[in-house]
């Protein structure tokens, strides 16, 4: 039944356009398209009735195919209006004609919203032609008028340029009255590209404006809005059109040169940061992450210390191979085998700059280690345990064997029971010096000893650390005690009397007694002097070429070794150096760090070098003395701690 | 752990949605918050668009399905005929306040029941052009006649309290809105999709007089908008 009703409507629909007087505007179907026309078409009937302010409506009617009847007049409009309980209403005629639009105009007065009309076609003869479906009600038959005022306003362009948005807002019309609610609109937003014939529809809207997303720019674009009352169905007429056109966006080119100099500004900015720090790296890490400093031993090279070896060590510390104290005056000391000397060889050192590496030609130096050509060449020179060319300081030479027995003896005092070979100490000896140090010791030291004469060779309480105690200007460098060493020294103790002021007469006393091994740095940052203040301590002092007079620097190296008065039999030996003697800081001590401690006296007082039960010491530190078992390394352990106890 | 945050958060959605639509206080308290007489207006003006739109959309439904050859419109009868109801712009505001009020309330209730019945008669009727939907849309519209309803009464009440409006609008029953005798099913022999459809058809009638008479009588009340 729907195909029928459609395909009827259909034929009406072809029977409308085919007329002329159809194309009047506002023309539409009075009926919608589910009703039948019980008219024949030809007859007259009525094409529409509209409403555009649902207060008043006109009606528009047509002769059909009676075309006596299209003369102004030949047909009258006759309206029924149902309304109320009664249907005695009658029919009235159109108060308004418009002959010339064929058109029944019902103004305010003759119109009733929500009452049913019904129409009708009269002549002169009173022929009526009615229809029951041209019946209505004023609320279903307004079509608002289009809005008027359309204008636009760009939105957004998108990041492209290609694209834009636009919001539409328009005015009610004017016929239309919105304002207190008497019709409640609705619009319908239709745009197009120009080009084309389909249009698109936006959604319903109450509002008076909209928005259009997604136009292409350089494409014209029509938009017109038509609206109808809320909740019905009748659309009013479409608006006049809107021609929307955006040509190419300036925006867009205006930003790309910003964006690239932005981009440009930043890499060079990163680039001469990285610049700055590759060139600056040194610099930046010693900012950031300072060199933590590590503890060294001047002289001794700390690869030798990490590596273990032990041997070499020893020999360094013994006074071996280049290091060692300048040779004194051996003519003093000729006749006591006693006493050993380190030489200092200040020519040799190399006083470039100053890395660890410099540390083992140092340690060689400070420790005088023999050289080859000393062990070798039998010459009277005891002092050839230095380096090859050097001969400054050296007043005399020693016997042959006197040198090997010297150096043995001194690295046997020094080295913590660990007895020396010869090979051991030629080939320190013969090694060749290193690099120098780090402005620390300038001239190479050379040790010397001299040992007494088939004295038995103990190893026992030698300390296996000397510590530097004091380095002199001259280039030598004082050693804290190795109580093994006995080290003749007549002139040079004088000659460093003359040189090192401030310490005191011991030095003066030629004794059998202990000495002091002195290795003295010309160049020495050293801050301290060990103290020897035994009469009977000899001083060596590095035979430098300028021996610093006056009392030592501060920029000294002073190796004092003290030799052990048990494995001699001197007298008078006041061993052991205490600490806190009243003497001036130059020859101060740091027997405490490295010093083996001998015996505890009944005060709990660490006897350091105690003098021999034998021969009461006569130095002014007096302590008893308690019988120690050896010590062959220099710390004390606890369990040894306990044989101190008193 | 997030549970109980979900559940914290829920408590305080809650809570706030709570506070942010209080209801209409009885009592009056102070921190109530009780909305103005232009609010009520809105609310009452929405719905009745909403009840409007409805109809409107039950009907074209209705008119999808009937058969070409139904001609019974012009004898359609709505039931409501003995109210009498301001047809004009003019006339509604002639009218007056409490007269319009008063139509207005006799509308919604002269409706109440045959749209109940309407629901009722569409879900047992067997013919296959009603659907569920059609019921379903049904039942909403009663619904939403009845909340009108209220709504209205409720507010004649505050405007009385305001004094806008005066004391003669009474109060009305669904017995003393039709004077005429009541419409109903069971006396039409007709078929029931037919009477459906006149119902309807008065039903969206009448839902756009109480729309539009809404709409006046805001503008007549509230001065201050722009009408």
């Amino acid at each position: 039944m729907a195909v029928s009703s459609s395909l009827s409507n259909l034929l009406l629909l072809v029977l409308m356009t085919s007329l002329d007087w159809l194309s009047t505007p506002g023309s539409a179907f009075l009926l919608d398209r589910h009703h039948i026309h019980s008219l024949a078409p030809s007859e007259p009937h009525f094409t529409e009735c509209v409403s555009r302010d649902q207060a008043t409506f006109r009606c528009w009617w047509s002769p059909g195919n009676f075309h006596n009847l299209s003369y102004p007049g030949a047909l009258r409009v006759f309206y029924l209006k149902k309304e109320g309980i009664s249907h005695t209403s009658e029919w009235k005629e159109c108060p308004e004609y418009n002959y010339s639009d064929r058109e029944c105009f019902f103004d305010a007065n003759h119109t009733s919203i929500w009452t049913r009309y019904c129409m009708q076609l009269r002549t002169q003869n009173n022929v009526t032609y009615y229809d029951d479906d041209d019946c209505f009600t004023v609320e279903n038959i307004v079509r608002p008028d289009p809005p008027v005022s359309l204008n636009w306003t760009l939105l957004k362009i998108s990041p492209s340029g290609q694209s834009y948005d636009i919001k539409v807002n328009w005015e009610p019309p004017p016929s239309a009255d919105v304002k207190s609610y008497w019709m409640r609109l609705e619009y319908e937003i239709q745009y197009r590209d120009k080009n084309t014939t389909h249009w698109e529809s936006l959604a319903m809207v109450p509002q008076t404006q909209q928005t259009i997303y997604g136009l292409d720019i350089e494409k014209e674009y029509e938009v017109h809005i038509r609206c109808r009352m809320h909740a019905f169905t009748k659309f009013g007429q479409f608006s006049d059109s809107l021609f929307i056109l955006v040509t190419e966006i300036p925006n867009k080119e205006s930003t790309f040169p910003i964006t690239l100099v932005f981009v440009f500004g930043v890499t060079g900015v990163v680039i001469v940061i990285l610049l700055i720090v590759v060139s600056q790296q040194h610099r930046l890490m010693m900012i950031l992450l300072p060199p933590v400093p590590v503890p060294k031993i001047k002289g001794i090279d700390p690869e030798m210390l990490k590596k273990g070896k032990l041997d070499e060590l020893n020999f360094f510390l013994s006074g071996g191979g280049m290091g060692g104290l300048p040779t004194y005056a051996p003519d003093y000391y000729q006749d006591e085998p006693w006493v050993e000397f380190i030489e200092v060889d200040a020519e040799d050192a190399e006083a470039g700059e100053k890395e660890e590496n410099n540390q083992s030609s140092d340690t060689q130096r400070l420790l005088g280690l023999p050289q080859p050509v000393s062990h070798h060449t039998n010459t009277g020179c005891s002092n050839a345990i230095s380096f090859p060319d050097d001969d400054s300081g050296r007043a005399s030479c020693y016997d042959p064997d006197l040198p090997d027995q010297d150096a043995l003896l001194l690295m046997a005092t020094l080295l913590p029971g660990q007895p020396e070979d010869r090979e051991s100490t030629l080939d320190v000896a013969d090694r060749a010096p290193p690099a120098p140090e780090r402005g620390l010791l300038e001239n190479p030291l050379l040790v010397q000893t001299q040992s007494q004469s088939g004295g038995p060779r103990t190893w026992v309480n030698t300390d296996f650390y000397a510590q530097v105690s004091n380095v002199m200007p001259s280039g030598g460098v004082v050693l804290s005690p190795g109580q093994q060493l006995r080290i003749q020294e007549e002139e040079e103790e004088k000659k460093k009397k003359g040189n090192n002021g401030p310490r005191d007469t011991e030095a003066k006393k030629q004794q059998e007694l202990p000495f002091q091994l002195l290795v003295v740095d010309p160049e020495g940052s050293g801050g301290y002097t060990t103290e020897s203040y035994n009469n009977a301590q000899r001083q060596i002092i590095s035979s430098t070429p300028s021996p610093p007079p006056g009392s030592p620097r501060p920029g000294e190296y002073q190796t004092i070794v003290q030799p052990q008065p048990a494995s001699s039999t001197e007298e008078n030996q006041c061993p052991y150096i205490v600490p806190d003697s009243p003497q001036p800081a130059q020859f101060f001590a740091p027997v405490a760090d490295y010093t083996v401690v001998q015996e505890v006296n009944s005060q709990h007082s660490l006897l350091l070098n105690p003098p021999p039960r034998h021969s009461p010491p006569p130095c002014l530190p007096q302590h008893a003395l308690k019988a120690l078992p050896a010590m062959p390394i220099g710390y004390i352990t606890p369990d040894l701690l306990e044989n101190f106890s008193p | 752990m997030t549970k109980v945050w979900f559940a914290v958060i829920l408590v305080y959605l809650k809570l706030w949605m709570r506070v942010g639509t209080a209801p209409i206080c009885a009592y009056g308290e102070a921190e109530c918050h009780v909305p103005s007489l232009a609010d009520l207006f809105d609310r009452v003006i929405q719905q009745s668009s909403r009840m409007h739109g409805l109809s409107n959309d039950l009907h074209s439904e209705f008119e999808k399905h009937l058969f070409p050859s139904r001609i019974l419109i012009g004898k359609r009868k709505c039931h409501m005929y003995g109210i009498v109801t301001p047809d004009d712009k003019e006339n509604a505001q002639r009218l007056g306040r409490e007269q319009l009020t008063e139509v207005i309330l006799r509308l919604l209730v002269a409706w109440g029941k045959p749209l109940t019945q309407l629901y009722q008669s569409m879900s047992q009727d067997q013919n296959p052009d009603v659907n569920h939907y059609s019921s379903n849309k049904a039942l909403e519209i009663s619904d939403i006649v009845h909340e009108l309803r209220d709504g209205v009464a409720k507010m004649a009440e505050k405007m009385k309290l305001l004094g806008v409006l005066g004391n003669t609008v009474g109060y009305i029953t669904a017995e003393t809105s039709v004077p005429s005798s009541a419409f109903s099913f069971e006396k039409q022999g007709e078929h029931h999709s037919m009477d459906h459809h006149d119902v309807l058809y008065c039903f969206r009638r009448d839902s756009n007089k109480v729309k539009t008479y809404l709409r006046i009588l805001k503008c007549t009340i509230l001065p201050e908008l722009d009408c």
